[in-house]
């Protein structure tokens, strides 16, 4: 009986999400398109350089720092260059 | 708790990036092996310095090809051992978003993404290297402008137009520097008679190589084994003579570049006449490639002021963006 009854909350469930999904407004998927120009203009890329910035001037992660630590770099000769 | 990754996995450097950090790692895509038992030795630069000097029982290979995995188990390896370079271990699993060519097959996507996630990375997303270029060298892709990029890697040569944020035509070509390294050490095989690594063709490139002449060009001496005798021999090279051995990979870049044009809206054609083409990665360094392109589409061509790291500054400011963004990965718009 208990079988009968999860079978059934679950089918619910997943009629819910699926005409949740149909019936979304059109103005969802402006407000996405909106969000994702908006991540790509000018006011989105300062906000990384001055995070990328401020965390230059900070202490170095530790994790990053006990990895370079362990492995000594040599610096005597550049890598290839080429992406 | 992890920081999310970015990862440009070039043929031949890889980069990464740290969400809120910048790049934390730059190192070429080489991997050194134990050939008898298989064991990791070196990785990265110290493994690239080891590439044509390794005794019989040591390998140093680079695992990408063309931008795309040819030997799996060891991309797994090399990327793993890169991210435990940058933090990453079997408790802080981070989300990864790794730059790939555009025009990779279906089977290379998942070849990517498996080798991040049995890497250590918690999920792993795709993005285009084009739209990650363009978005580093800082375009305004966010508006309704035709923008131009070129990105020149070690395997393979793209060129995109992009506006609105989305990919409105795209050209590429398994063509990169690489294959310009490969072109020089077949040229002094077949004309000169020596036998030269890869590492050497590539100085050769960097020193007088050029895609155009140029002003103040001067003359490589170059040592390599005679092919005859097997003694150590040298010879000097001319500008001309790399100019005339890498023709054949120069003009298939070019003409891939032309094709990228023709495809574009008319609408958007005219803005490269003012704003110029963008030229990205490590190829484009490649002296006169600029005024090569320029001279042959009568479009400005312009250097990215991070033409090395562009890509993985682009997908960088997706991992920092990353709910806004995510519309981006491949799939996701298909």
């Amino acid at each position: 009986m208990i079988w009968v009854i999860v079978v059934a909350v679950a089918v619910l469930a997943l009629v819910t999400v699926v005409v949740a999904r149909r019936n979304r407004s059109p103005q969802s998927s402006v407000d996405s398109f909106r969000r994702q120009i908006d991540a790509l203009g000018p006011a989105a890329r300062r906000t990384v350089v001055d995070q990328v910035q401020t965390a230059a001037g900070r202490e170095p992660d530790p994790d990053v720092r006990q990895a370079d630590e362990r492995r000594a770099e040599p610096d005597d000769e550049d890598g290839p260059r080429g992406a | 708790m992890a920081r999310d990754l970015a990862i440009d996995l070039g043929t031949a450097n890889t980069l990464v990036y740290m969400k809120g950090r910048g790049i934390v790692l730059n190192e070429p895509s080489v991997i050194a092996l134990n050939r008898q038992t298989g064991e990791v030795l070196a990785t990265g630069r110290e493994a690239w310095q080891m590439i044509g000097r390794t005794p019989g029982y040591i390998v140093a290979v680079r695992p990408l090809r063309g931008g795309a995995i040819t030997d799996f188990e060891i991309t797994e390896r090399m990327i793993r051992l890169l991210l435990q370079r940058v933090g990453v271990s079997r408790f802080t699993r981070p989300k990864v978003v790794i730059c790939v060519p555009s025009a990779i097959t279906e089977v290379e996507r998942r070849a990517v993404t498996d080798a991040a996630r049995r890497a250590g990375a918690a999920d792993a997303n795709l993005i285009e290297q084009p739209m990650a270029a363009a978005i580093g060298a800082d375009l305004p892709i966010d508006e309704p402008v035709g923008n131009m990029v070129i990105d020149i890697g070690g395997g393979t040569s793209e060129t995109a137009v992009i506006s609105l944020g989305g990919i409105v035509a795209l050209e590429a070509v398994r063509v990169g520097s690489f294959d310009i390294d490969a072109a020089i050490q077949n040229y002094v095989r077949r004309e000169h008679g020596i036998a030269i690594g890869e590492r050497t063709a590539e100085e050769i490139k960097m020193a007088i190589g050029s895609a155009d002449p140029t002003p103040q060009e001067s003359q490589a001496e170059v040592r390599g084994r005679d092919l005859m005798t097997g003694l150590p021999k040298t010879v000097i090279l001319t500008p001309e003579e790399i100019r005339y051995a890498i023709e054949d990979v120069v003009s298939s870049i070019v003409s891939s570049v032309i094709r990228c044009l023709a495809k574009a809206p008319p609408e958007l054609s005219q803005d490269f006449l003012v704003r110029g083409m963008y030229l990205v990665g490590g190829g484009g360094l490649l002296r006169g490639l600029a005024q090569r392109i320029e001279r042959e589409t009568k479009v400005p061509v312009r250097m990215s002021n991070v033409p090395l790291e562009a890509v993985v500054l682009g997908a960088g400011h997706v991992i920092e963006h990353y709910d806004a963004l995510k519309g981006m990965f491949m799939g996701a718009r298909r």
